[in-house]
């Protein structure tokens, strides 16, 4: 009788099934790729944090975010690129970080990342950047040049016969190219000078040179990795958000890249937060040691506080002093949005479809419509007729 | 001691039915338990499973409208890009586009600045996004009467430049119309929500693809449905049991709103729906295992009846023979040990019972041991008058010639005499022979020495059982075809014949059979060594399990007080004395008693 009734009051526990959703705690706008919300959500529940997290497409962020704290449908904390908080600034949407969480020992470059103007807007969760991986069979380029990574790459061909170098058509990724011929990612006297053709034609060159054709729009990083592990490629320019992807990270040696650009990724509270404090909480625990060494192991990211930092992975602390000389990109409201005009442009030139001088024209086109004041929305004066349906 | 036996045979009896109940309960309350949770949880992933296929195929089928139509757009709006200028080449674009993409509602071209250059007025308040990479699916808007949402789609040319911006409104009747051919379980419903949770479309199993959803104008399920909730945080797909609904979610990668949030279509249907084939699962499993519990029981109850049955009518025997009950019980069969204790105690009721039988036949032993002492007495004592008597009968008989009439009667009284003699002198004999080895040889000897005519002496017995047979109205037949000189006394043989034929008549006179036939025979054995002598008669016979007692002194089945049980015994002594053998078997045609004499010849 007894194992009777252990065995109904076990299949009345099974019928029931656990609460189906718990009341929202802190809200979390964040931008986190599929692995890291995996291990943030993990953390989260370890820790017993409860959090709602709203996902925000990295590529369109900047601009959810800000129709989301116009709409007042404010989260909690906000994780965003470094280059969106000159514009949130701007806005009157961010608060200031309490004073116990700026005393923190933050590293310099992460530092530098969460100020504007000598206020602290934001908490530094994780520095990024350009730099070059190589497997440590292949020598390190003699210098951060970009003449000597080619040099490098162009000698790794000769004894491979394979394309050596990585190198994406990205807007980011050519930066080091326009910096290296004075030029810099700014509207819109950075595109104009000659030293901006001459940039996107040397970076158009490596494509079916140096560098493999590159992949379909939106492929970039699966095809980057396949060629990586499968040892196609001994050079590749590429950023710490990739090392979560790659295998073999033992044998990835890092070296600065000259003209990098700097970035990461910081924590913000909005200013119309419903719990600002709850917000603070958590950006506390997202950049505490302990989740500051667990993204560091699971992904080499680059940690934020030096304690965190000095007792982070090798290849966290190598991607760290390749990124010391980098710069960051102007900080400026617009700066994010210059990436849409630049990007096309680039790969017309990389495609054959336009010579460098003419995508060079069109983005300075598109980046002083950018810098314009905005006007009023004018209708045409002679709409067409409607055509037969 | 009936009352105990009944409390201790219920007792063992429930006992072993309780034994054979949890034996049968145990096992079927666990194995349906575990089928009962185990049904629960595969029909739960196959619940899981289906929804979640489900919707996938149709989430593909809604990817690939839309994607068709994006892609189409993007296509024209990147060659549109490179001649911008040519009015009649982008009315003839637009008005391929509109035949070609058959979901657009309207169609725009606004300049890089957002003023419209073709095609449909925007909304005033739609913000196209100029600067959004690539383009968008906006989210869910109620125009003209239907629910559309807005594609926008950067026009870039040859360079890479931007030179408008596409706008199309996409009628999302197409979403209905594909749900409306999804075949739903019962009660399920699957809907389609962009990315503030806003209803696109929806659908379920009774009322079909549903319009009035919008009747009202945009409803979103944001903050209402927790399933919705998850769907819109998660990027993948999952699954969400909440509020009694069982929802299956899949983000729609294709569709995103501005803000990048995507869409998402879920299929949910009531948990008692969902479930349903576990709560018949369950359902059936407690009536066949309730079945099979009653059978299980009703066995039991029959297995432990059957056990505990044969255990009774131990006791009972066992009870018979303590009490000395001379009722023969029958005999107690029951399985394997059970059976064989049965067979045990019969047997030790048997041998106590031949106990019993041997002490009562020793004590009349005894007794007649006492009169066999008397008799002996008796029998020296008239030895002395019977010798006078044959003494002066022969004396007057050799006074007697021949023929005269007094002669055969003085023969007779000689003779008669003489056989008192030898029957006392038997009877002594016998009383001392078994104990006597040595008298036995000496009996042996003289017997082997004696000579008898075995026609003479059956004619003698003739005469002696003629008025006894006449009493019980029975027949007697002497048949003798053996004339050799047979190796015993003569009134030994005669004894035993003279037994054997009295028991005879006696048993057909008991059997109340008048008339019956008996007869003596004697005729060579087979070996020509000896003689075999048949009493035959027309009794009751002797039953084969009595054969091998029957020549056992003190056996008898007559009626107490009637006989001594020494007669065939004495019989048997005096044959095996004289070197022959006694037997019994049926009469002739399986009738009656057939007594086998066989005497050695004399050498």
């Amino acid at each position: 009788m007894r194992t009777v009734v252990l065995i109904t009051v076990a299949l009345a526990g099974g019928a029931c099934r656990e609460p189906a959703v718990r009341p929202p705690a802190i809200r979390f706008l964040h931008t986190f790729g599929p692995q890291e919300t995996e291990l943030f959500n993990t953390t989260m529940v370890e820790r017993g944090i409860a959090v709602e997290s709203l996902l925000a497409p990295f590529a369109r962020g900047q601009q959810v975010i800000n129709e989301i704290l116009h709409a007042q449908n404010c989260p909690d904390l906000i994780r965003i690129d470094a280059t969106w908080l000159p514009g949130l600034v701007a806005g009157g949407l961010l608060a200031e970080v309490p004073a116990p969480l700026v005393a923190l020992d933050w590293t310099p470059a992460a530092a530098a990342l969460a100020q504007l103007g000598g206020v602290w807007w934001s908490l530094p969760q994780s520095v990024d950047g350009l730099m070059v991986i190589h497997d440590p069979a292949s020598p390190a380029p003699a210098s951060p040049s970009l003449a000597d990574l080619l040099a490098a790459a162009r000698a790794a061909r000769a004894t491979t016969g394979r394309y050596p170098l990585g190198v994406r058509v990205d807007g980011y990724w050519f930066v080091p190219w326009l910096r290296d011929e004075g030029g810099e990612l700014a509207a819109p006297d950075g595109i104009a000078g000659d030293g901006a053709v001459r940039a996107m034609t040397k970076l158009a060159a490596l494509f079916g040179d140096l560098v493999p054709p590159p992949p379909p729009s939106g492929s970039e990083d699966p095809e980057e990795m396949r060629r990586w592990d499968a040892h196609e490629v001994a050079y590749v320019v590429t950023g710490p958000w990739q090392f979560a992807g790659l295998h073999d990270r033992e044998r990835i040696a890092v070296s600065p890249l000259a003209h990098a650009p700097r970035g990461g990724q910081l924590l913000v509270v909005p200013r119309c937060a419903k719990h600002p404090d709850d917000g603070w909480r958590l950006a506390g625990e997202l950049t505490s040691l302990a989740v500051e060494a667990r993204f560091a192991d699971a992904f080499a990211a680059v940690p934020t506080r030096r304690a965190a930092l000095e007792a982070a992975p090798a290849l966290s602390r190598a991607a760290e002093a390749a990124l010391s000389d980098a710069a960051m990109l102007p900080r400026e409201p617009v700066t994010p949005l210059l990436f849409d005009d630049l990007q096309p442009a680039l790969w017309a030139v990389v495609a054959g479809d336009a010579t460098a001088e003419e995508a060079v024209a069109g983005v300075r086109r598109g980046w002083q419509r950018l810098t314009r004041p905005p006007a009023p929305p004018a209708q045409p004066t002679q709409p067409p007729e409607p055509e037969a349906r | 001691m009936t009352g105990e036996r009944g409390r201790v045979t219920a007792s063992l009896r429930w006992r072993v039915l309780l034994a054979l109940s949890l034996a049968a309960m145990v096992p079927t309350v666990i194995v349906g338990a575990l089928a009962i949770m185990r049904a629960r949880d595969d029909v739960e992933r196959e619940v899981d499973r289906g929804a979640l296929a489900h919707i996938r195929a149709l989430g593909a089928g809604l990817d690939g409208t839309l994607q068709d139509a994006r892609r189409t757009v993007e296509l024209a709006a990147a060659s549109w890009a490179d001649a911008a200028d040519d009015v009649r080449a982008t009315q003839l674009l637009l008005k391929r586009l509109r035949r070609v993409v058959p979901i657009v509602h309207s169609l725009s071209i606004l300049d890089p600045e957002g003023a419209l250059q073709f095609g449909d007025p925007v909304p005033a308040n739609l913000d196209v996004g100029l600067h959004s990479f690539g383009g968008y699916i906006g989210d869910a808007e109620y125009t003209d009467g239907r629910p559309v949402v807005h594609l926008v789609v950067q026009a870039r040319g040859r360079t890479g430049e931007l030179m408008g911006v596409f706008v199309a409104s996409l009628d999302l009747g197409f979403v209905r119309v594909q749900l409306a051919d999804a075949r739903l379980g019962h009660g399920a419903r699957v809907v389609v929500v962009d990315g503030a949770g806003v209803l696109v479309a929806a659908r379920d199993d009774r009322h079909g693809a549903e319009d009035a959803a919008w009747a009202h104008g945009p409803v979103s399920l944001a903050g209402t449905d927790p399933a919705v909730d998850r769907a819109l945080a998660s990027t993948v797909e999952g699954t969400l049991s909440a509020n009694g609904w069982v929802s299956a979610y899949r983000n729609l990668s294709s569709y995103q709103s501005r803000r990048g949030l995507r869409w998402a279509i879920l299929h949910q249907q009531p948990e008692r729906d969902a479930y349903a084939l576990a709560r018949e699962t369950t359902r059936d499993t407690l009536i066949i295992g309730g079945a099979a519990l009653a059978i299980a029981l009703a066995l039991g109850g029959f297995i432990a009846t059957r056990l505990t049955r044969p255990l009774a009518a131990l006791a009972r025997h066992a009870d018979a023979i303590a009490s000395g009950s001379t009722d023969d019980p029958p005999p107690v069969h029951g399985p394997g040990e059970i059976g064989l204790l049965g067979q045990r105690i019969d047997e030790m009721a048997r041998r106590i019972a031949e106990r019993a039988a041997l002490q009562s036949a020793l004590a009349r032993g005894d007794r007649l041991a006492s009169v066999g002492v008397m008799s002996a007495q008796v029998a020296h004592e008239i030895n002395n008058p019977l010798t006078t008597v044959l003494g002066y009968a022969k004396l007057l008989q050799e006074g007697k010639p021949d023929g005269h009439p007094d002669r055969e009667a003085l023969e007779l009284i000689a003779s008669e005499a003489e056989r008192m003699k030898s029957i006392v002198g038997g009877l002594l004999e016998y009383a001392r022979a078994p104990r006597q080895t040595a008298s036995m040889a000496a009996a042996t000897a003289a017997s082997s020495a004696a000579s008898c005519d075995p026609a003479a002496v059956l004619r003698h017995v003739a005469a002696l059982l003629e008025p006894q047979l006449r009493r019980t109205k029975a027949t007697l037949a002497i048949e003798v075809t053996a004339t050799a000189p047979l190796a015993i006394e003569a009134h030994a043989l005669q004894q035993v014949l003279v037994n054997l034929a009295q028991n005879a008549a006696q048993a057909m006179a008991a059997a109340d059979i008048e008339g019956g036939a008996l007869a003596i025979a004697a005729r060579p054995a087979p070996g020509g060594i000896a003689t075999l002598i048949t009493v035959t008669d027309e009794g009751p016979g002797v039953p084969p399990a009595d054969r091998g007692r029957v020549f056992d002194p003190f056996f008898t089945t007559k009626a107490a007080g009637t006989g001594t049980g020494l007669g065939l015994a004495v019989c048997k002594h005096l044959v095996t004395t004289a070197g022959g053998s006694i037997e019994v078997g049926d009469g002739p045609n399986g009738r009656g008693a057939e007594f086998r004499v066989v005497i050695p010849h004399a050498t």
